[in-house]
């Protein structure tokens, strides 16, 4: 029954292959991919935005005006578009994420629970450009109506990211909220307050580090968010007189732009998504300012 | 004197009942304000469903669209090749991802001490979770593209996507070894089994229930997934791909090319609405085919039964 071999003869010759320790460091290998593709994630885009950084400047890079046939790679717009949008999105879905957690985890009957979860779930596996396209034909003409422009913009853009990142925010929330001791609630129980003075009072506040982190990691998938955004925006390379005036974001200009351009505007384009990559990076550590010692890994992506 | 204690108790239990009353009225109203919350989110929810498939249902359902060539120029086009490279894709996908995940999660499940190597690989994990798949799509682009030669193929696609979903089959390699009980390996390993014969006959199998789930679950998001592949494996194709090596056109990307592409074809809304209305239809069939897997096996191995 015991076929490996060091078990069967521990004593066995030198020269038996030690199955265990390649097993051991293959699988370290395979692990190892993480840290290797990130890696090469973060060199590749380093190396193509060098161009950019060494010809144009930050200075350049980082004023409000693209404009690569004269020599201008500012991206300050879509940096804009995309800190206005995530913004937006945070206002619009951090109220509808924590309030649904609150009632999943706090107030629905057990049913009722389950199904708000299992829809949230359904929620989150909508694909982005499926979301996209729903927003270019339903929302869109929507709000030419209410608003009389051309609808695309960053109010659209924000009403489609706070869809998208809710069932995010919702599921870590809800962890957060679950994880809370329950002789805390029993203790504000006992003392006489209501439902909503322990929530208010005791379970949102025990919970806090949780709901910081679901916020964060909300707010990464929002600023990441690419295909769904780039059927609202607009798209234009111009400043948002209003919110429902064309522009861009980050993502949606390198997704436009990636294929046809060359030389520095390519590489000032990769500039963008290391630009993308800090705003990770941050992220990455912010949640693990918040989670010293427990694992929110999960719901990250 | 008297009437003055009197007084002064009756003032407090006043301003106590008030108070009170305050708290329940503060109570009943948040209350209020929650459930329709959570109803405005399961409304939104409805509604984009019932949106996208009252929109597209007609068409997807068409055997002519599932089944059909697509058109570049004239209507009346069907959606076939895409349908097949995202299966495709998706296979592929999984083929590199599952032995490298699973792997990467057993190690970190069941040899990785608390050093250098865990915390980096941990880290690793987390980067590329919350990396933009934008990011991955033109990483790859300028990496297999240009580098490799290996641009437009379903193959760099499928590269690109096990990456992005690495992290997900390794946390969930991890998790489901974590759950299996303690004293499994203690029996296997006290009747002088080895580590990784124990590992393989005695906690894989206990494990394999959740690692199926995160496998489905990721075919999920590798079909529904678009501004990684759009210029790493392509977005029109009108033939059919067989080669790893041959372009492909995803649902997803397809979509994409529509919205660009609209002005072209005349019935460009038509494909890209019930391409959207069958890719959900695909999206959510996966995510039930997830809820059935753990289901069945949470049937099938009790752990009482495994070892009765």
């Amino acid at each position: 029954m015991l076929r490996s071999k060091t078990a069967v003869k521990p004593d066995g010759p030198a020269k038996v292959i030690d199955r265990e320790w390649i097993v051991k460091k293959v699988l370290f290998v395979l692990a190892m991919m993480t840290v290797l593709g990130i890696l090469l994630i973060v060199l590749m885009v380093t190396k193509e935005s060098i161009p950019a950084l060494t010809k144009a400047g930050p200075f350049n890079l980082f004023s409000s005006r693209w404009d690569p046939s004269t020599g201008h790679y500012g991206m300050l717009i879509f940096l804009v578009g995309t800190l206005l949008t995530t913004i937006g999105g945070l206002i619009l879905g951090v109220p509808l994420a924590i309030g649904t957690a609150i009632f999943v985890t706090q107030m629905a009957p057990p049913r009722a629970a389950g199904f708000v979860s299992r829809g949230i779930e359904v929620l989150a596996g909508i694909p982005s450009i499926v979301i996209g396209w729903l927003g270019f034909t339903v929302l869109v003409p929507v709000l030419v109506k209410l608003t009389s422009s051309t609808g695309n913009g960053i109010l659209a853009a924000s009403i489609i990211l706070a869809i998208m990142i809710m069932p995010t925010i919702t599921a870590i929330a809800s962890d957060a909220l679950e994880s809370v001791p329950v002789e805390y609630k029993q203790g504000s129980f006992g003392l006489g307050a209501t439902r909503w003075q322990t929530i208010w009072h005791v379970m949102l506040p025990a919970a806090r580090p949780g709901l910081i982190v679901a916020v964060i990691l909300g707010m990464g998938r929002a600023i990441g968010e690419t295909m769904a955004v780039a059927l609202v925006i607009g798209p234009a390379t111009a400043w948002p007189k209003s919110l429902w005036t064309p522009t861009h974001t980050l993502t949606t200009k390198i997704l436009m732009e990636i294929q046809e351009s060359t030389g520095t505007t390519r590489s000032a384009l990769f500039t963008m998504a290391l630009v993308l990559l800090l705003f990770s990076m941050m992220m990455i550590m912010l949640v693990r300012a918040f989670t010293k010692k427990k694992e929110y890994a999960r719901g990250a992506a | 004197m008297e009437a003055e204690v009197i007084d002064v108790i009756k003032v407090r239990r006043v301003a106590r009942e008030a108070q009170q009353r305050k708290s329940v009225r503060s109570d009943r109203v948040a209350t209020i304000a929650v459930w329709s919350i959570a109803a405005t989110g399961i409304g939104v929810l409805t509604f984009i469903v019932g949106v996208i498939l009252w929109r597209g249902l007609a068409t997807a359902l068409t055997p002519g669209f599932i089944f059909g060539q697509p058109q570049a120029f004239k209507a009346g086009g069907g959606i076939w090749p895409m349908v097949v490279s995202s299966f495709y894709l998706a296979f592929l996908t999984l083929l590199i991802v599952l032995p490298v995940g699973v792997g990467a999660g057993i190690y970190m499940g069941e040899y990785s001490k608390q050093g250098w190597a865990a915390r980096s690989i941990r880290f690793g994990a987390d980067s590329l979770s919350t990396v933009p798949s934008l990011v991955f799509g033109i990483v790859g682009l300028s990496l297999l593209a240009v580098y490799l030669r290996l641009s437009y193929c379903l193959l760099a696609g499928a590269i690109v996507l096990a990456l992005l979903n690495l992290p997900t089959i390794m946390r969930t390699t991890e998790e489901s070894l974590k759950a299996v009980p303690q004293t499994y390996r203690e029996a296997s390993m006290g009747l002088g089994a080895s580590k990784w014969y124990t590992i393989r006959k005695v906690v894989m199998p206990t494990a394999v229930p959740g690692i199926t789930t995160g496998a489905v679950l990721t075919l999920g998001r590798v079909i529904g997934e678009s501004a990684a592949v759009v210029y790493l494996v392509g977005m029109y194709v009108s033939r059919v791909p067989l080669s790893p090596l041959s372009p492909g056109a995803p649902m997803a990307a397809n979509i994409y090319h529509l919205y660009n592409e609209a002005a072209l074809l005349p019935d460009a809304a038509r494909v890209a609405s019930g391409e959207s209305a069958f890719l959900l239809l695909v999206v959510l069939a996966l995510m039930l085919l997830a809820r059935l897997v753990s289901w069945f096996f949470k049937r099938k191995t009790r752990v009482a039964d495994r070892f009765a």
